[in-house]
Parts: structure tokens; C-alpha cells; sequence
């Protein structure tokens, strides 16, 4: 058969890749440089029979979405930072609650409404801290068309099997660049469903008592079963509790569910690596101009290499510490003041040999941005 | 690397030079090539000055900008000015409107005035579709991409009420192009 080549924008990528998991329900507050998924799925959406609402702001859509979660539906919502930031509240619900759900967020320059048509990678933190409280976080992120639909579909798929909010993180140049995908037949990619309760109708459910494998069934709300669905600390039937030895179990266990995890929710991609002795890390967007360098420099006999992240939290430590034990230098690239920088300076056994080359003026970074840094790194000067 | 072509196509908002730039690189899709595409996206895609670029390669492509233009397509002054700055160092060349832009001699640099402007005026009775002619022409001066590919290309990208017209265009800046030659080096 042909392949199916689409020449979309990443932000329609995502679109595909949302309706390739099944998605089934779409909340959302256009925004700049996010609204092309907003808008795609308005009329991708219904005409599947799914529904999509575009509520009065942000908070209300984040609410919107959590609901329509626990009524059975696979959701997701599309914002860019200021939108991200009002979220906050409710994504910490949907991980107090365990309600599966992505949320896009297309960063652009902030804070506050910053640069709304640049792009951005100063929300990485805010996805991994952004809402209050103790807890884990899954956050993904993609450089090109083809690996955003991949980490879509991955989005959805990790979010019904952690019961976890999960946050796509794109950036204003990756959801805008238009390039070509090829659409993957159904049953390329693995689709995760719901593990639903077995749980016979008449019966008590227990909504936050696990199986024997940690994992914890849901029942739709509103179907068969009455249960109880708070942000308070709560116990295994969803009723609020202060407990201590069930704040502690449950404290605990939204975070030891991801970190545990972190092997298996792990995806990076390694380019030139075996025998590098610069490592460049980098992730989103900049991860191109970063390969672009390595290759560049390696026609010229230079030893550069690339570690790409495609998941930044849980963050992957141990493969960001072994990648870079081999080598003299790293060099983390990104469009920040160097928030992944510090978690890779955490992680490795020499912190000092780690170094950053940024871009925070809104335009897109480019291969003379890391280059000389790289001189300097390499003592050749400024 | 170096089977990489860096497109710019310039020139003001609402001339269409961010749909021309859609076309061109969903024409290379069709060509079986990898393509990235980018265009100016704030106010000035509703006015002011309006960028697309579209860089096509064998192989897939890291850096996914302009970095140096191999090829310039200037449909205004103010965005020739800008841009003609900024022209790959070998084999650059630029293609211009010549009922528009008044071009800058530049050394070694190969500068085809188009009259696609006009003759979208006086042989489609429609100046919306000048972007297309000019289009037409720099793809028969280039060589940059099948004709058939744009063909299809426009029959996918533009609204069903504009095809016939902007097909037409296409031809009249085929045969445009025709006219006109690359210098070898």
C-alpha cells in the first residue's frame, strides 16, 4: 500500500496523532501559538462523533477536560503558556484525583503574555512544579513532525496507564514548522484503553484501592457505581482524609508511580554517540539545530555527538549520567536561562565540564549560537 | 548537505507569498523530497512584510530555517532590501517582480526581473494571483521542483473556487519562465 504523506505544521501533526490514539473530547481557550489544534479539531472531532467545547477560558477547560475523563473519554486540551499557568490549579486536581488527561502546551516567550508568536523553552519547570504539592509529573516534548505524533500517541498511552496528567511540551517553532509526516496505519502504533474495573454492577468500587499490580481500575463516572472524587488527601474510597499513615501512603505513591518508572517512561534518541567526546544534549526545537551542528562538525572529523530528550520529566538521570561519563564536554542547548542544564549538572559526576548555549531573544537559535560556544569550550577562543 | 536548497520567498502581506510557500513545499512532497517550511507569523503576515521559507533536501533536514537563500523571491521592495542581504555566498539567484522591486547591482549574483505582476493584471484580469505566476516562472527557472508536482500541489492547497484561476496562473508563469535561463557555473 502508499504511504500516506501529509505536508502539515506540527501543530497538525499533534492533531493527527490525538485522533490516531483516540481521542474522544477536546476542551479548550485558543491561544497563539497553539490554536491551529484548537481549530483542527473543532471540525476533526465531531465528525467522529466526539465533542469538542471552547469554554471561556482556561481554567474552565482544564476542568472541562478532567470531567470528561472520569465519565470514560480519552481528552486533552491545547494552550500556550499565559493558558498554561492558569491551569495549574487544575492539573494538580488531575493528579490528586489520578485523572488521565494530556495537556498541550505550545511554549512562547513568557512570562505573562510575553511573546506570543516566538517560540520558547521556558516552561519546563512549570510543567514539572507548576501546580502545588508533592507529586510526579510526566512531561514529553519532540523535534520533528514525525516523533511529535509518536509522543502524542505516547502522551495518551502513558497518561491511561499512570493515571496521570501528562504535558506535551512543543514549542512555537516545532508546532509551526510544516513538514512532511507519514501517517501510520492503524496498528503501527500501539493505542493503550483504559484499564477499566471488573467490578460487577450492585458491588462496591473502590476508586483508589489498587490491584495486586499496583494499578488502579476506574469505573466511568456517572455509569454503574457511586464513588467519591476530591482533591483532598483521601482514602480508598475517595472520602477526604488526614490520616497520616494515608497522606504518607498516598504522597508516596504519586510520586513512586512515575519515579518508579522512569526506565520505562524514558525515550531519548542518541546521535554519533559511541565515540564522542562532545555531547551535545538538547530537546524540542533546538534538538535540530544541535543534530544540524554534530552533523556539520563530524563531516569536518570533529567528535560532537547528541543525546536528544524526548521525555524531560520523569527526568532520565541515569542515561543523561552514563552518556555523559565518556565524554570531555557537554553542552546543554536549549531556549531557556538553562533549566535542563541544572538537571543534567545534578545528574552527572562532573558537574563543572557541563555548559550551556541558550537563546532567550525570541529568535529561533542557530547553528553560529552553539558554535561559539563550542569554540570557547573547545579553547579556541571567542 | 549539500543537495540542500534554501528557498526565501518575500514580499508583503496578503500577496500570498505564505500560501505561494505552502505550494512549493507540498509540490517537493509530491516530488518524493524532505521538506521544511516556515513563514513569518506575527501581524505582519496580515500586512507589512511577509516572509516564507521552504528548504528542500534529499534527506531529512535538521536546522528547519533559511539560513543563506540560494534562491530569493521578491515580490516588494522592502523585502528585497531585507533580504538581499542575506544570499547563499555560490549560485545564489533571485528572481524579482519587476513592476515592483527596483533590484541593487550585487557581484556575482544572477537577478531576473519577472513581470508577474503584470502579467497576472493583463492576462488574468486578477493581481491576487501574481504570486503564482511568479511562482510558475521560478519553478521553470530553477528547476526546483516538477511542474506536475505543482500542479497537483495547487489542486490540493487551493480552495476549489481559486483553482481554476490560480491553475491558469501557473501556466502563464510556466510559460513565464521559459523566457528566461540560469546562469551555469
Amino acid at each position: 500500500m502508499k504511504k500516506d504523506i501529509r505536508f502539515v505544521q506540527g501543530n497538525e501533526a499533534c492533531v493527527e496523532a490525538a485522533m490516531y490514539a483516540g481521542l474522544d473530547f477536546f476542551a479548550g481557550y485558543p491561544i497563539t501559538p497553539s490554536t491551529e489544534i484548537a481549530e483542527l479539531l473543532s471540525y476533526r472531532l465531531p465528525i467522529k462523533g466526539g465533542k469538542f467545547i471552547q469554554m471561556e477560558d482556561e481554567l474552565s477547560s482544564m476542568c472541562a477536560i478532567i470531567g470528561a475523563s472520569l465519565t470514560g473519554k480519552k481528552v486533552m486540551t491545547a494552550t500556550s503558556g499565559p493558558g498554561f499557568s492558569l491551569k495549574q490549579e487544575a492539573i494538580g486536581f488531575a493528579v490528586m484525583t489520578e485523572t488521565p488527561c494530556v495537556i498541550v502546551n505550545v511554549q512562547r516567550g513568557g512570562p505573562s503574555t510575553g511573546l506570543p508568536t516566538s517560540g520558547s523553552q521556558g516552561d519546563i519547570m512549570q510543567a514539572r512544579w507548576g501546580t502545588h504539592g508533592e507529586h510526579s509529573i510526566i512531561a514529553l516534548t519532540a523535534s520533528n513532525n514525525q516523533d511529535l505524533f509518536a509522543m502524542t500517541v505516547e502522551a495518551f498511552n502513558l497518561s491511561e496507564t499512570f493515571r496521570t496528567p501528562v504535558i506535551l511540551l512543543l514549542d512555537e517553532v516545532v508546532a509551526h514548522t510544516r513538514e512532511r509526516l507519514i501517517m501510520p496505519k492503524p496498528g503501527e502504533i500501539n493505542v493503550v484503553e483504559r484499564l477499566k474495573t471488573s467490578v460487577p454492577e450492585g458491588t462496591d468500587f473502590h476508586p483508589y484501592l489498587p490491584r495486586e499490580d499496583g494499578r488502579l481500575p476506574m469505573s466511568d463516572f456517572g455509569g454503574v457505581h457511586r464513588y467519591n472524587v476530591t482533591g483532598l488527601m483521601h482514602d480508598m474510597w475517595g472520602f477526604p482524609s488526614n490520616n497520616p499513615k494515608i497522606v504518607y501512603g498516598l504522597t508516596h505513591h504519586l510520586v513512586d508511580k512515575i519515579q518508579g518508572y522512569t526506565q520505562e517512561i524514558t525515550k531519548t534518541k542518541e546521535f554519533f554517540i559511541d565515540d564522542a567526546d562532545c555531547l551535545l544534549v538538547s530537546y524540542g526545537s533546538s534538538a535540530r539545530t544541535a543534530l544540524h551542528v554534530v552533523e556539520n562538525r563530524r563531516a569536518r572529523g570533529e567528535k560532537l555527538g547528541l543525546l536528544e530528550l524526548n521525555t524531560l520529566w520523569p527526568f532520565p538521570s541515569d542515561i543523561v549520567r552514563k552518556r555523559c561519563a565518556c565524554v570531555n564536554n557537554v553542552l546543554v542547548v536549549e531556549m531557556n536561562m538553562g533549566q535542563i542544564l541544572h538537571e543534567v549538572k545534578n545528574a552527572v559526576a562532573e558537574p563543572d565540564k557541563v555548559f550551556l548555549a541558550n537563546k532567550i531573544d525570541g529568535s529561533f537559535i542557530t547553528p553560529t549560537d552553539i558554535l561559539n560556544i563550542l569554540r570557547v569550550i573547545q579553547g579556541k577562543g571567542v | 548537505m549539500n543537495n540542500l536548497i534554501q528557498i526565501r520567498l518575500c514580499g508583503y502581506g496578503g500577496q500570498g507569498v505564505v500560501l505561494a510557500g505552502t505550494i512549493l513545499g507540498h509540490a517537493a512532497i509530491n516530488d518524493d523530497k524532505w521538506v521544511s517550511g516556515s513563514n513569518s507569523y506575527g501581524a505582519q503576515a496580515r500586512g507589512g512584510s511577509a516572509r516564507s521559507e521552504v528548504v528542500i533536501s534529499e534527506n531529512s533536514i535538521t536546522y528547519p530555517h533559511v539560513i543563506k537563500a540560494d534562491i530569493l523571491i521578491a515580490m516588494s521592495q522592502t523585502a528585497y532590501d531585507e533580504y538581499i542581504q542575506d544570499l547563499a555566498e555560490q549560485n545564489a539567484i533571485v528572481l524579482y517582480d519587476d513592476m515592483i522591486v527596483h533590484p541593487r547591482d550585487i557581484n556575482g549574483v544572477q537577478q531576473i526581473g519577472v513581470p508577474a505582476t503584470k502579467t497576472s493584471i493583463d492576462q488574468l484580469g486578477n493581481k491576487q494571483v501574481a504570486n503564482i505566476v511568479m511562482l510558475g516562472a521560478s519553478v521553470v527557472i530553477t528547476g526546483i521542483v516538477s511542474k506536475k508536482s505543482m500542479i497537483s500541489s495547487i489542486e490540493t492547497n487551493v480552495g476549489q473556487r481559486f483553482k481554476e484561476l490560480n491553475l491558469k496562473a501557473l501556466n502563464a508563469g510556466f510559460a513565464l519562465g521559459k523566457n528566461y535561463h540560469r546562469k551555469k557555473h
